[in-house]
């Protein structure tokens, strides 16, 4: 519609087809396409930055090593070497993690659905649970130390109970808010309190959930190689050898590291990313790259 | 012009009886009186409709006659005479749930119910079927349109085959179109097996062409202020519509929900 005035010049409105509209199919082809490039150039471009800067002594290659001094000692100290195999810590560190986080998970969920479920529960634990939670975690380890012995436990352990609470508050939450009406719905159908749980509160609830595993597999990570920093049993992990590289003067080794820990992190996160999402196919997901 | 029908035969029993029901929602902050007193007689085989102005309570009532939340004060009592579920229920709003696929949601009451999945299957298809969904039965709900969750729903309810179907608003979402062929057939399988149907609507029309009974209530606290029985002969088809009687029967209960809607917009409670 368009009104004729003489002051205003005549204006006529189109809507018509974007390309992506007229040809869906290759407009995400090509999206996917542009989302790899990037996420992928991004990183590539710093890297090079960094490299040029290293290389013409923008920055001192001592304390800021380039890109490709970090490659040149990963070959080098990934196999042995006087330094020791990477390997062989990066797989006492990932167990070390898996336990705790496994764990972690397990008392998360289980303390974290039976609250959301049941109120007397809840009102018995939340304060003290609530004050736990503000208790830093590090500062447990000298205790865990005395009841636990001195091998791997009290690090699992600390890494365990910083797991936990994310787990369990996330999933306590999940639980309490899922729709009244759809609980309605399977209660109209006469579920037992169990058919209910199972079919609809553990469901609804399981995206966030997965939120909550995807926050704190990262806080795993976090957790172990500040407490490799100090304690590490058998002077293994890549917390340690970070440590260690600072003791010794040897940067590049905390370099490398620092990468050995961000790939470990990126790693096990995406990993619970893509398990949650193939647990949760109904909910519309974030697929960008990964 | 409650409860007692001099029509009704001796043989037929009441399915469902509600003395003195009243319900208030809110504990210790704001207290709100949805409902009551309600008393009401409906028989076995039944198709009661109910109309009345929004809030006043008919949504409360049927999620009390489903046993979803209790009464106030006062009993609603039904008797069944199978072993199976006695009440399904279709929600106002959508209740479908989105991590199962069209099917799997069909096949809900039996499921919990512990009939096999086959039957189950072949039962929810039957009915997605005639709710004319059977080729989205393996899609996630969450690509359907509103009117076609709604099917679902109401495939759902219908599956478990219940002794009392209590329907709220069912067709409000649906086109016109769709909501006509789902009243036929809506009277079809009643008409068939003759359930007892308790059915909310906003539309008069509606109301005239499905039920046996029209009830109507009054504004919050809900009551029932007037219980008409419906004189059309059964089958019906939409063609009543155009009868004297029909527009006679709308008009009347248009003026007794104008009363009512009146009196809650001049504030009288
Ligand atoms: N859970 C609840 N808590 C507090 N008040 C409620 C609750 N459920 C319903 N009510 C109140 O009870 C009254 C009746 O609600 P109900 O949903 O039964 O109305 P209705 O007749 O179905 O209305 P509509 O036609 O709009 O669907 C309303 O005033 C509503 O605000
Ligand atoms: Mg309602």
């Amino acid at each position: 519609m368009s009104i004729t005035d003489q002051d205003s010049a005549v204006r006529t409105e189109r809507r018509t087809p974007s390309a992506a509209d007229r040809d869906p199919a290759r407009f995400l082809r090509r999206r996917r396409i542009s989302d790899v490039v990037l996420a992928v150039g991004f990183p590539v471009v710093m890297l090079t930055l960094w490299q040029i800067a290293a290389t013409s002594g923008w920055i001192d290659r001592r304390f800021y090593p380039a890109p490709t001094d970090i490659v040149g000692e990963i070959r080098r100290t990934f196999q042995d070497n006087p330094k020791g195999n990477w390997w062989v810590d990066i797989g006492i560190s990932v167990q070390r993690m898996l336990w705790g986080y496994g764990w972690g998970v397990l008392f998360g969920l289980f303390f974290g659905v039976t609250m959301g479920m049941f109120r007397t529960l809840r009102v018995t634990l939340e304060p003290t649970l609530n004050a736990l939670y503000t208790v830093p975690k590090l500062a447990l380890i000298g205790i865990f130390l005395i009841v636990l012995g001195f091998d791997d436990k009290p690090l699992i352990a600390v890494i365990g109970v910083t797991v936990f609470f994310f787990v369990w508050m996330q999933s306590m939450v999940a639980v309490m808010t899922v729709p009244d009406q759809l609980q309605e719905a399977a209660r109209s159908f006469e579920s037992s309190r169990f058919q209910l749980f199972r079919h609809v509160i553990f469901p609804s609830a399981l995206p966030q959930i997965f939120l909550g595993l995807r926050v704190s597999a990262g806080v795993a990570v976090l957790t172990l190689i500040g407490v490799e920093f100090v304690y590490s049993p058998g002077l293994r992990g890549i917390g340690y050898r970070i440590n260690n590289a600072r003791t010794v003067l040897d940067p590049l080794q905390a370099y490398v590291g620092l990468l050995v820990a961000a790939t470990l992190g990126v790693v096990f996160v995406t990993v619970i990313k893509v398990v949650g999402r193939l647990l949760t196919p109904w909910s519309s997901n974030d697929r960008t790259v990964l | 012009m409650q409860s007692v029908d001099t029509e009704r035969s001796a043989t037929e029993t009441d399915k469902i009886v509600a003395t003195g029901v009243h319900r208030v929602f809110g504990g210790t902050g704001e207290r709100v009186h949805a409902l009551g007193p309600v008393d009401l007689a409906i028989s076995d085989g039944e198709f009661v409709c109910i109309v009345g102005p929004s809030g006043c309570g008919k949504s409360t009532f049927l999620r009390m006659v489903a046993g979803l939340i209790g009464p106030s004060d006062g009993t609603i009592e039904f008797t069944t005479h199978r072993s199976g579920q006695s009440t399904s229920m279709v929600f106002q709003e959508y209740s479908i749930f989105p991590w199962k696929r069209v099917i799997d949601n069909a096949r809900y009451g039996l499921d919990v119910a512990g009939v096999s999945k086959k039957e189950g299957n072949r039962r929810a298809m039957e009915y997605l079927g005639k709710l004319g969904l059977a080729e989205r039965a393996k899609s996630w709900p969450d690509t359907l349109s509103g009117g076609m969750k709604q099917r679902v729903a109401i495939a759902r309810a219908l599956a478990v085959e219940p002794e009392i179907l209590l329907m709220d608003e069912p067709f409000a979402a649906l086109d016109a179109q769709m909501r006509q062929i789902l009243q036929e057939e809506l009277l079809e399988l009643w008409q068939a097996d003759r359930r007892t149907v308790l059915f909310i609507t906003h539309s008069l029309d509606e109301a005239i062409l499905l039920g046996d009974r029209v009830l109507v209530m009054s504004s919050r606290p809900g009551r029932i202020i007037a219980d008409i029985r419906v004189p059309f002969e059964r089958p019906r088809s939409n063609t009543i519509r155009t009868s004297h009687e029909f527009t006679e029967l709308t008009s009347e209960l248009w003026e007794l929900l104008r009363v009512e809607v009146d009196d809650e917009s001049a504030g009288t409670v």
